[in-house]
């Protein structure tokens, strides 16, 4: 009986056992597979399998390392004989992953795993190429005794001088072929005598039970607190350090990213460590809230601004999203293995990250009212994948939570708990301090907003006064520059005034009143303007002449000076114009043109870093369900492909489609895509306008256009 | 969300909500930890730093006590971070102690050998350190009793001292209360010192520092050393002491550049301390010269840094330090705490204020418009004479004599910078003008005579800005400021702050020109005042001289 192939087993599982297959290795609905063949020929090719192992918790992979010992077909007995009765359910938890195969009864791995799993897996070595009697090995002496005691469980090979003059005690293994030689200064312990050893089992203790979470227990109340507390103090990172880098941008490294004089800046702008400085950083990055610009200015961007106008939940919940999702792993910065790894810069991106951390927050989750240890939970996540397992991802993970307020006091917060869950309402809003819409202003010209401002608020004061500290309050500076600068954005002293007094609960004290008024006083007496060029001439008559002469009206020229005129057009139009009117002006070498500057830089948004799309998300329902449509069609496309579809002409396709759609038969047609390729389907058509073909896929169910002229051949489908 | 009076700022300040019904019980709870920053009229400021948990830690209290209270009056939530840090800081402070070893002398103890091997590794430390004892002991090399708590403190590790103090040569001291009375917080401070053996006491302007300092010496019985800024401050702490204890005049010695005398209780002036000859302090002797039970600073936060050099060296003597704000220009801070001590007893202004102990000050800011010919003089000078001449213009004479004037029933004092225009003011009001090269002796007569009455009014410069007492002093006004100190403005309110024999308030005059950089100062320097809950009015210069 010949053996049956992997594709063939493949083939043979119903619809619910392929559909459960995609869902635990959505990488192999990418691009879908177009049959059977090509599905086998995907879940046993490497990169696939390593993402399959990947996701095995320790107890699966080690199952599959015991599978792996076995030869094959091996039955399910054999399996459970090797570890435990537990076995039984996780064995088809490996086959439903296409990890393992059925022979009939039994069960085969694809050809690809065994040498992926290693060759001495469990520690095993090599099944004896003769038959081993084990019988001796109960008079064997004690130092050969103790020679497989170390040998038993891994590695098995040891190192000895020499094969040819071994001593006493192994000499005695080699002759009773206990022990083999592997070269001429190496033994190796059969895998039979290894496995009898062991007492017929592959592990010592068996991993099949996952470690428990164990941590300080927390009220959901204070975690709450806490939490709420964190993210506020997020959201202002967020806004200082935006409005930071707005005031002073840094430039980027040339090869990308924030430097370390700038990192540790922020930091100490924010009075944060730099881990800390740097995902702050990392997450207005990704949320495409500063960019580095085409200058290599790190700045704030417009989306900045629109994204302020949003409340905390919507803003908190933008940025919480992006975290689940980004590959980049901020934990990294400053981390040197000889260098330095920059934030914003293009090192920071590692597989795996994204869903470490979904793991990790479903733990949590899991776990409430739990500030869990970190080596109990990085115990738990290496036992869930173990593969994957990187103890800092834990750590970061748990740290940048907290930071982000998804935790607080270590434990989920009810915040982070509803963001997971997907709902609707996270309910931050309504936890966090309610905004207040007064100020109270102070003798020594400080302003003390006692909560969070209403946003019109916050920005009105922003014009007017410098934040002195942040916190659950706000405290503002009045200054002689700060009222300048609310004067500069077009408010008049009085208006400053009566917004001041309407704002404040207290009494507007008198020295602030002076100051307002000293600034507005002298604001604006002196002007600044624009001009493209000046007219200068010591005649003033010749002034007073251009400026009353009818063909230099359109100049645009505007007397200063008695000597002076000047125009907002160009040297060269004003040139032009007065030599045009009989006037003869010379050019007078220009010097201190003023260059206005616009008040707020902002960097055009450019678009987010990319990101390495290293890991497949779960596949929907619905994508699954038609991918194995698709497949199912492709299968019968590929049975019944005719060999080569016969290249038709133009015409004759024509007569053959409306032939067939008169008859309304299924066709195969040959179908060039935009790059040339030729691709057979499987079709009925419907009908032809237009040079198109209107068609039902069989690959996808759905009605579909064929242009005519890329139509390469058609020919009749042969029922099975 | 509570509805508490203080909100916890991410920067590690607290405002306190003076309105809130509960805000006195939260400044009581807060006080012993965090440091007044300002006490404007609705808000208060506090703040958090290591040297202020290290304080509360040093007068007994614990993590949990300041978190508690944080938590307990916080509007809004805390950030776990910042709890976090306080916990950390302030069981910082202890694990490392200094112990006098029967055996081996001053030794370095912890119960955590894992610290003490941190601090040992420190490149500073390290040398300091003699034979390691056991896990938890290290011998201390004697001597380095100081610089070891310096370097210790800069590792953040600060040490508790318990290595006991020598008693010093003893001499009967006792004070004199005839007349007058210890006011209750002056015990207690001088309490508070001596129960832990060596620190500083922090009280406003005016508050009766000398009186403390007296109490310490009377609980030490012991021979004194006391450092004060210059000779004037000298002569009034004798004064004060002959007056308010049992000391006969020869028993106290002035040691200051005039007089070098070495009695019981020696006043030496911190410029005499750190008088170099060829490069060597001439008279560091001092501080061996008589076996001293205690050493009083005088205005700690004025103390020179080479002070803190020799102070290193004493640290087995008692030492007071005595100041109205632990807040130094240079930054220091942590000297003091690590040399002279932590905190021992602190009381804020306001407080001793409403007790009727200072004199409440009204603060008036006097605008002074400038001339068309002045003003275009000011614009075309050069920057570094801009400052003088905004100062130091007529118009500004004017006012102030008009002021005086205005006054001239009460006693004035006319504080200035430039001895030019003290001068012409001298002239034109007709008093006396007392400036860095009067006589010592006379500058004591002038003083004299205007505490007495004689004389109403007395023009001055920088030279009395310091530890000069007059407190009959009812009307102060500054014609011009050393720039924009904020030591100086507080130390010019401290000079008419005295509580007045007729109980009546004082006022601060403070002459400004306007739109110059003098404004620019000006304000600098009133913010301290708005901050101390001194809310200046501003007048224009045309209702004084109309």
């Amino acid at each position: 009986m010949s053996t049956p192939s992997f594709a063939q087993e493949l083939r043979d599982r119903d619809d619910a056992a392929i559909s459960e297959l995609f869902s635990f290795r959505p990488d192999l609905l990418t691009p879908v597979p177009t049959d059977f063949n090509a599905l086998a020929g995907r879940a046993n090719s490497v990169p696939s399998l390593i993402r399959a192992l990947e996701s095995l918790n320790r107890w699966q992979h080690d199952l599959l390392i015991a599978a792996s010992v076995l030869t094959e077909p091996f039955s399910l007995a054999q399996l459970v004989d090797l570890t435990d009765l537990s076995a039984k359910e996780s064995t088809l938890e490996l086959w439903s992953r296409g990890l393992l195969y059925k022979d009939g009864t039994k069960y085969r791995l694809p050809s690809n795993i065994r040498p992926m799993l290693g060759d001495e897996p469990a520690g095993l070595g090599p099944y004896s190429p003769v038959p081993v009697d084990l019988s001796p090995l109960n008079e064997a002496p004690k130092a050969s005794l103790d020679v497989l005691g170390r040998l038993v469980w891994g590695p098995p090979r040891g190192q000895i001088s020499s094969v040819s003059k071994p001593g006493p005690a192994i000499g005695w293994l080699l002759e009773h072929h206990l022990l083999l030689a592997f070269d001429s200064k190496t033994v190796i312990l059969p895998r039979e005598v290894a496995l009898h050893l062991r007492h017929g089992k592959v592990y010592r203790e068996l991993s099949h039970t996952a470690p428990k979470i164990t941590g300080t227990v927390r009220k959901q109340k204070d975690v709450d607190r806490a939490a709420i507390a964190n993210i506020s103090t997020f959201m202002r990172w967020t806004e200082e350090l935006a409005h930071n880098w707005s005031d002073e941008p840094p430039v980027a490294l040339r090869t990308g990213g924030l430097g370390v004089r700038d990192l540790k800046r922020s930091a100490e702008h924010l009075g944060v460590d730099e881990a800390c400085a740097g995902f702050v950083a990392e997450i207005l990055y990704l949320a495409g809230l500063v960019v580095i610009d085409t200058d290599d200015q790190i700045l704030p961007t417009h989306a900045f601004d629109l994204w302020m106008t949003k409340n905390s939940e919507e803003r908190w919940e933008s940025l919480v999203s992006l975290w689940f999702e980004t590959s980049r792993v901020s934990g990294l910065i400053g981390k040197s293995e000889g260098k330095n790894i920059a934030p914003l810069g293009p090192e920071l991106d590692r597989v795996g990250i994204a869903s470490t951390r979904k793991s990790i927050l479903q733990l949590l989750v899991r776990n409430p009212e739990m500030d869990p240890d970190l080596e109990s939970i990085q115990k738990k996540v290496q036992w869930l994948s173990p593969q994957r397992f990187t103890p800092e991802y834990v750590q970061w993970t748990l740290r940048e939570a907290e930071w982000l307020g998804i935790t607080g006091q270590g434990a989920i917060s009810s915040f982070g708990a509803a963001y997971i869950s997907g709902s609707e309402e996270l309910g931050v809003e309504k936890a966090l301090p309610n905004p207040v819409d007064h100020i109270l202003i102070q003798a020594d010209n400080s302003a003390i907003a006692p909560g969070p401002l209403t946003i019109e608020l916050s920005n009105m004061i922003g014009t007017i006064a410098d934040i002195e500290s942040r916190g659950g309050a706000t405290v503002y500076r009045f200054s002689e520059a700060s009222i300048r600068r609310g004067l500069d954005h077009g408010q008049t002293g009085d208006q400053i005034k009566d917004f001041l007094k309407k704002t404040s609960k207290t009494a507007m004290p008198q020295p602030l009143e002076y100051l307002i008024n000293d600034v507005a006083k002298r604001h604006g007496r002196l002007r600044v303007g624009h001009a493209n060029c000046y007219l200068r001439c010591e005649d003033e008559g010749m002034i007073h002449q251009i400026m009353h002469d009818k063909r230099t009206e359109g100049l645009r020229l505007r007397k200063l000076a008695p000597q002076v005129i000047i125009s907002d057009l160009e040297m060269n139009e004003v040139l032009i114009g007065l030599r045009e009117a009989g006037y003869l002006p010379a050019i007078e070498n220009a010097t201190g043109l003023l260059i206005s500057q616009p008040a707020v830089r902002r960097a055009k948004a450019r678009p987010r870093p990319p990101r390495v799309l290293s890991e497949i998300s779960k596949a929907s329902e619905q994508l699954v369900q038609s991918a194995v449509r698709m497949l199912r069609a492709g299968e019968k496309a590929s049975a019944h492909k005719p060999r080569d579809i016969p290249r038709t002409t133009a015409n004759e396709t024509m007569d053959l489609l409306h032939q067939y759609i008169e008859e309304q038969a299924s066709l195969t047609i040959g179908y060039a895509d935009t790059n040339g390729g030729v691709s057979n389907r499987l079709i009925d058509p419907i009908s032809i306008s237009l040079g198109t073909l209107l068609a039902r896929d069989h690959a996808t169910g759905e009605m579909q256009h064929f242009r005519i002229s890329r139509i390469t051949g058609v020919s009749p489908a042969t029922q099975s | 969300m509570s509805d508490g009076p203080l909100i916890v700022q991410s920067d590690k300040t607290l405002l306190l909500d003076i309105d809130h019904p509960l805000s006195d019980e939260c400044r009581r709870a807060i006080a012993p930890f965090a440091e007044l920053e300002k006490s404007p009229e609705h808000i208060h400021t506090y703040r958090l730093t290591p040297l202020g948990l290290w304080n509360a830690r040093a007068a007994g209290h614990d993590a949990e006590q300041v978190i508690d209270t944080l938590l307990k009056y916080s509007r809004y939530a805390v950030p776990h971070a910042l709890l976090v840090d306080v916990a950390d800081t302030m069981s910082r402070y202890g694990r490392l102690r200094l112990e006098a070893h029967p055996v081996h002398g001053l030794t370095l103890v912890s119960n955590d050998p894992a610290v003490l091997r941190e601090v040992t590794r420190g490149k500073k430390v390290a040398p300091m350190l003699g034979l390691q004892l056991d896990d938890e002991t290290i011998v201390v090399h004697p001597g380095q009793r100081g610089f070891l708590k310096q370097a210790l403190l800069k590792l953040g590790w600060p040490a508790e001292d318990f290595a006991g103090y020598v008693d010093g040569e003893h001499h009967e001291i006792a004070l004199k209360q005839d007349g007058w009375q210890i006011r209750r917080y002056q015990e207690l401070a001088a309490e508070g010192f001596w129960h832990g053996g060596s620190g500083v006491v922090v009280l406003p302007c005016g508050a009766g520092k000398t009186i403390v300092g007296a109490a310490a010496m009377a609980h030490a019985k012991a021979t004194t050393l006391i450092l004060v800024t210059n000779t004037i401050a000298a002569r009034q702490w004798r004064d004060e002491l002959l007056k308010k204890t049992t000391l006969h005049e020869d028993e106290i010695g002035e040691y200051s550049g005039a007089k070098k005398e070495i009695r019981p209780v020696t006043i030496a002036t911190y410029q005499v301390m750190t008088t170099r000859k060829q490069g060597i302090y001439a008279h560091l002797d001092l501080f061996d010269a008589i076996d001293w039970g205690l050493i009083i600073y005088d205005e700690v936060h004025l103390l020179p840094a080479p002070i803190f050099r020799f102070t290193a060296d004493i640290q087995s003597r008692r030492r007071l330090g005595l100041t109205a704000t632990l807040v130094r220009e240079d930054g220091m801070e942590g000297e003091v705490f690590s040399l002279i001590g932590p905190k021992r007893y602190d009381v804020p202004w306001k407080e001793i204020e409403a007790q009727g102990y200072i004199a409440p000050a009204d603060c008036v800011e006097v605008r002074i418009s400038l001339t068309d010919d002045e003003r275009l003089n000011y614009a075309t000078a050069e920057a570094e004479d801009r400052y003088r001449f905004c100062a130091t213009t007529a118009t500004k004479r004017k006012v102030a004599v008009a002021l005086a004037h205005k006054h001239a029933n009460e006693q004035v004092l006319i504080i200035g910078q430039y001895l030019d225009q003290l001068d012409a003011l001298g002239e034109e009001l007709g008093v006396p003008v007392i400036k860095g090269d009067t006589p010592v002796k006379e500058r004591e007569r002038l003083f004299n005579l205007y505490r007495s009455g004689e004389i109403k009014c007395l023009v001055v410069s920088k030279v009395a800005n310091f530890s000069i007492d007059l407190p009959e002093a009812t009307i102060a006004i500054q014609v011009s400021g050393t720039f924009g100190s904020r030591q100086e403005e507080a130390q010019r309110l401290g000079r008419i702050l005295r509580p007045k024999a007729d109980g009546h308030g004082a006022r601060f005059y403070s002459l400004v020109a306007r739109d110059t950089v003098d404004q620019d100062f000006a304000q600098n320097r009133q913010r301290f005042l708005a901050e101390q809950g001194y809310a200046y009015r501003i007048i224009d210069a045309d209702e004084v001289l109309s």
